[in-house]
């Protein structure tokens, strides 16, 4: 507090100073307009730790945070879903869709020396489909991969067993980026330490449970269109913090020991927007929005009423305008808003309306018992959510909140904390009536892997299923493969309208709010954006005006 | 634990007419607010209804975060449920986690220690191995450990903070017996002829127990501190439990913009501990200065 | 008696603590592996991934057969202590990293805040103790209260009161870091309900030790209440206190755990909660035997440090 005071008087005076010696009033002019400065280190936190700063293996999002720094991706996605070249400066697709021919570009070379050539890119797409890899997002987004022929140095033609619209897509994704050969031709943990990429920075080191070390890359010249600038990166370097505490972290930002933290807790963000040494940034990501997703295996969820009564007995609003300060917007139906091919029409199918939720309950048949709870054939109507223990907390007091006005209606709503292994377990073997989760990705083929029937089955010893609510409906599966076989926007996007107003109606999943990239930054701190494909943080473009 | 915890200081004699027991209370007003503070703790557990009218999980989402006031004495949570309410209504849960995993520790631990104690030479070998070992695990790294195994919910923190008391007590109660078994009214009842179990039923185990008497009402608040602690690292009681230790959790995130979520359920955590420490050495003092 | 049978005295005073340190050792290992399996859930779907994992069989069923996660349980154990034998501490499977080189890096911070947590509990108590006892009704009643107060705080609670009312609100320390002035509030947190409890304990010692005749017989030799104090009776005084500060240690690493987490510093006891949620049982195994050899380390030093203040210890058998 009392060094912001010195250096605000001293601003002050140092203003003051020079409005009497010009003897005009001069307005401040803004230090942007100055251009970006090169030079210094910014300090990023963000609260998760990778376990492999590789995003090949495994694949979750603290990951793809990192990679977007030092890795580059085939392909770039803009605002408005469209493919745009990267390092692949052009591609063609067969007339049957199963073979994609990769032009690259011949100027790149990754931060060890390795030219990027056809190559490069086998070895990338191999390694993310081979099982020792452990890749469980890049790898699952590509199950449709066969094989690459090198046709050349710099003409790679990468096969698939099915035409697959979203393939673009999904290569535009940091979870896809292009690594060095050589640096993945060493042991999968050599390489989680020190991943090798062509990317604005390099890793320098990393310091488990301390922070990651970026250093910029002075050849860097293949900056993707949606760039603000080409060529070397303003910084010289990052320190990427590792700060679970949300309120720890906020407080070292407001006292700046930080320059930019990401997840930004509900409750700062009030007091972040009324700081006038912070700026807020926040992007919605793609994707199927934050959710609790009703298993129709068993019941209760069987019957398509207790679900639309349950679903019309949580009162989200309620929870979002006292847990998240009201900052949070309401998801509207199946598909985040900055998806692809999101339709608005299915906003308002989820609303809170308990006399309906009585009125369904009742008609199927479940009375309300002496306590409130309601039975049918002596059985209570019972609700059980497992909790991982990594769920924020204004998650668990929102369904906190669920749990209570599902009470009025009847509903007996257990939530049950864990570790997420045991969360994970239950939802794997169809122990649970809710699976709470999210999926982030950029396109609207997410309806296809959360909600098609392909993606039941158990995907290995005690592996667990993608589709968590159970649904299998044939003539769904038709619309969703019809979807991947065309590249017809319009096409598609009637196809996903049907998709997106079939979930709806089926009242398969609680949405909540969408998954948001929200990041509060210094004022001193510039040119930080939120990338398109998935809402990562870019620090690209970022510089320092100090 | 040392001796000198037992001896404590000298009370003049006893008032004639007042019995013994009462006198160290009467004198010390510390024992004497600890006594109240604790009998109302379990009026509260008991008859909660009696002491707050609202009710502990009904939310109101538009009454968030309202700092304490008339109507709110210790202000509303984040779902704008009544602190207050919620305290009154989770002692009955703070209280039977205190006293179960005590005595659950206790029952074992006097297992453990008279197993050990007069079983004979190796048994006395292997418990105080099995003591030592116990004793270096600390304490909560063994609850720890095996509370994931147990899952959430109340019942779940009585035994994971239970099993990891026993070693504690269960030093105790094995020294206690050891130090009991060679004493001369043991020794005198062999000589006399009583039958082995007589002499431990009425003899040592009596003797041996009353320090642990102390340990234990000072083990309750413990207790209660080691399960909220529990809490705090995600194995306390599901929602809507209004259980101190959750309560405290919950609310630390929103420490900037709400102190009242925490510092009320830390509060009461604190008062509890307190009251039983008081009250234990208060005991003590009356069993060092009444003795047999 | 003679250097030759109090060398040998010592020596297998040391065996016996070495054998009795590797029998804690063994038994430490062969309960945090039935901890760990006894837990529902796999670990192997832990650590390919967060919510929006996609693992294909091939994956899984390598994962397993990696960490040896497909033998019989008997198996997996009996490998698991032959591996321990030759010091061979395994690979965190969360980590991806060599669980030797996972506690090289995080056991630092931890040691230092378990030994200035336990330094500063020692001077605050025996300044209190020192000062205070016996010398003025008032003074002595009021110094045991706060004593016991301190020690009935919470240390998690303790923490969190502590961070927001000096890194929050007034700003004086930092939040969060691994430099000097960030151990500060977590020492502090820890060695208050710690210092409470040793200074009651040394205060009632200290108080019976002031009755005993040597007392009366030193201060008729002329010594002042200070120099009696200091020289004779804070000898006799501190060994209940330093018999408990072996637990004291053990007993500081495990709430490690909850300070590190509430101050966001690195060390081991964080490493451990997340361990056994992840269900990896080599770093939890790891991190559990190394506090255990620290806690078999701490009470060897401590009981030779009693032998020194007390000769009449010296070669006793507890």
């Amino acid at each position: 507090m009392r060094a912001e005071h010195r250096g605000r008087a001293a601003r002050l005076a140092v203003l003051s100073a020079l409005v009497a010696v010009a003897g005009c009033h001069r307005p401040r002019t803004s230090v942007a307009s100055k251009g970006p400065l090169r030079g210094g280190t910014l300090v990023y936190a963000t609260d998760r730790e990778p376990i492999c700063l590789d995003p090949h293996v495994a694949g979750d999002m603290p990951q793809v945070f990192v990679a977007e720094q030092y890795l580059d991706r085939l392909v770039s996605m803009d605002r408005d879903g469209h493919i745009r070249p990267w390092l692949a400066s052009s591609w063609d697709i067969s007339p049957d869709g199963r073979s994609y021919t990769f032009h690259l570009r011949h100027d790149v070379s990754f931060t060890d020396g390795t030219p990027l050539t056809a190559e490069a890119v086998r070895a990338n797409l191999d390694q993310m489909r081979d099982p020792h890899t452990q890749s469980t997002t890049a790898g699952g987004y590509i199950r449709q991969y066969v094989g690459t022929d090198v046709l050349d140095a710099h003409t790679a033609v990468v096969h698939l067993s099915r035409p697959y619209a979203a393939f673009l897509e999904v290569l535009a994704q940091g979870f896809l980026g292009i690594e060095s050969p050589r640096a993945l031709a060493r042991s999968r943990d050599d390489n989680c330490q020190s991943p090798v990429g062509s990317g604005p920075f390099r890793i320098v080191r990393w310091d488990h449970q301390s922070d990651i070390v970026f250093a910029r890359n002075p050849d860097y010249h293949r900056a993707p269109p949606t760039a603000r600038h080409q060529g070397p990166a303003y910084l010289d370097g990052i320190v990427w913090k590792f700060i679970p505490e949300p309120q720890v972290r906020f407080a070292s930002l407001q006292a700046g020991e930080l320059d930019v933290i990401d997840n930004l807790p509900p409750e700062d963000e009030l007091p972040a927007a009324k700081n006038p040494e912070l700026r807020l940034l926040v992007a919605d990501r793609p994707g199927n929005p934050t959710h609790g997703m009703l298993d129709t295996r068993r019941a209760p969820f069987n019957d398509i009423r207790v679900r639309e009564a349950f679903v019309c007995s949580a009162d989200i609003d309620g929870a979002l305008s006292s847990v998240f300060f009201g900052r949070y917007r309401r998801a509207g139906g199946p598909l985040s808003p900055t998806t692809p091919f999101y339709s608005p029409d299915f906003e308002h199918a989820k609303d809170y309306d308990p006399l309906r939720a009585d009125r369904l309950l009742d008609e199927a048949g479940w009375r309300r018992g002496p306590d409130g709870i309601r039975e049918r054939h002596g059985v209570r109507l019972v609700v059980e959510i497992p909790e991982r223990a990594s769920l924020a907390p204004a998650d668990r007091t929102l369904w906190e909140q669920v749990q209570a006005t599902a009470r009025q209606t009847g509903f007996d709503v257990r939530l049950e904390p864990m570790s997420d292994t045991q969360a994970n377990q239950r939802v794997a073997d169809w122990d649970d009536d809710v699976a709470l989760g999210y999926w982030n990705t950029n396109t609207a083929d997410v309806l296809r892997i959360v909600f098609g029937s392909a993606f039941l089955g158990r995907t290995g010893i005690g592996g667990h299923h993608q589709n968590n609510s159970g649904f299998s409906d044939p003539a769904y599966d038709r619309i969703m493969e019809a979807a991947l076989e065309t590249r017809d926007a319009a096409r598609r996007r009637v196809l996903y309208h049907q998709a997106q107003a079939i979930i709806s109606s089926r009242y398969l999943q609680i949405t909540t709010y969408p998954q948001t990239t929200r990041l509060a930054i210094r004022s001193d701190v510039h040119g930080v954006r939120i990338e398109p494909s998935l809402g990562v943080t870019s620090l690209y473009d970022a510089w320092l005006s100090r | 634990m040392s001796q000198s915890l037992l001896a404590g200081r000298r009370w003049g004699d006893a008032r004639q007419g007042r019995p013994a027991w009462l006198l160290p209370l009467v004198a010390d007003p510390g024992a004497m607010l600890a006594a109240c503070f604790l009998v109302w703790l379990v009026a509260t557990a008991m008859a909660p209804a009696l002491f707050t009218a609202r009710d502990p999980i009904a939310i109101a989402p538009r009454a968030a975060f309202l700092p304490p006031d008339w109507a709110h004495p210790f202000g509303t949570d984040a779902s704008g449920r009544d602190i207050l309410a919620r305290i009154i209504w989770g002692t009955r849960s703070s209280l039977l986690i205190g006293v179960l995993s005590t005595g659950l520790a206790l029952g074992v631990a006097i297992v453990i220690g008279t197993f050990g104690a007069l079983g004979g030479r190796l048994a006395e070998r292997c418990v105080a191995r099995l003591l030592e070992v116990l004793f270096s695990f600390p304490t909560l790294i063994l609850s720890l450990l095996f509370a994931p195994s147990l899952g959430s919910g109340t019942r779940s923190l009585v035994l994971a903070v239970g099993i990891g008391s026993i070693a504690g007590y269960g030093r105790l109660v094995f020294g206690q017996m050891r130090s009991v078994r060679e004493a001369g009214y043991v020794e005198a009842a062999r000589v006399l002829g009583h039958p082995a179990w007589r002499t431990i039923c009425v003899q040592i185990v009596p003797n041996a127990m009353r320090p642990l008497l102390v340990t234990a009402t000072m083990g309750v608040g413990q207790t209660i501190v080691w399960a909220s602690t529990l809490s705090f690292l995600g194995l306390g009681a599901p929602p809507p439990a209004a259980e101190w230790g959750t309560m405290l959790v919950m609310g630390r995130d929103y420490i900037a913009q709400a102190w009242w979520l925490t510092f009320f359920p830390g509060l009461f955590i604190v008062l509890t501990s307190l009251s039983t420490t008081v009250l234990g050495r208060a005991l003590q003092r009356t069993l060092a200065a009444g003795g047999r | 008696m003679n250097a030759g049978v109090r060398t040998r005295r010592l020596a297998s005073g040391l065996l016996g603590r070495a054998a009795g340190g590797g029998s804690v050792l063994f038994v430490s290992a062969s309960i945090t592996f039935i901890a760990l399996h006894i837990m529902p859930g796999d670990p192997v779907m832990a650590m390919l991934g967060g919510p929006t994992a996609d693992p294909s069989p091939a994956a899984i069923a390598a994962a397993r057969h990696e960490y040896g996660l497909d033998r019989p349980l008997a198996v997996q154990y009996g490998l698991y202590l032959w591996r321990l034998l030759h010091g061979d501490l395994g690979v965190s499977f969360s980590q991806h990293m060599r669980v030797a080189a996972v506690l090289r890096e995080q056991a630092g911070p931890t040691i230092v805040l378990t030994l200035s947590a336990l330094a500063a509990s020692w001077i605050v108590a025996l300044l209190s103790v020192l000062v205070t006892t016996r010398r003025n009704r008032w003074l002595d009643g009021a110094a045991a209260s706060v004593e016991t107060v301190g020690a009935s705080l919470p240390h998690f609670w303790l923490g969190i009161v502590l961070l927001w009312v000096f890194a929050f609100r007034l700003q004086w320390l930092p939040p969060a870091g691994n430099s000097l002035a960030a151990l500060i509030l977590p020492t502090v947190s820890l060695a208050i309900p710690l210092g409470g409890f040793i200074g009651r304990v040394t205060r009632d010692s200290f108080a019976a030790a002031l009755d005993q005749p040597f007392v009366l017989s030193a201060r008729t030799r002329g010594l002042s209440d200070w120099q009696v104090r200091v020289l004779h009776v804070l000898r006799h005084a501190v060994l209940p206190g330093l018999g408990l500060s072996a637990w004291a240690v053990a007993a500081l690493l495990g709430n490690a755990v909850v300070v590190e987490t509430i101050f966001s510093r690195r060390g081991i006891g964080r490493q451990l909660f997340e361990a056994v949620s992840m269900q990896d049982m080599p770093l939890a195994s790891g991190i559990v035997l190394f506090v255990t050899c620290l806690y078999v380390i701490a009470s060897l030093l401590i009981e030779m440090l009693s032998a020194l203040i007390d000769p009449r210890l010296q070669g006793a058998r507890r």
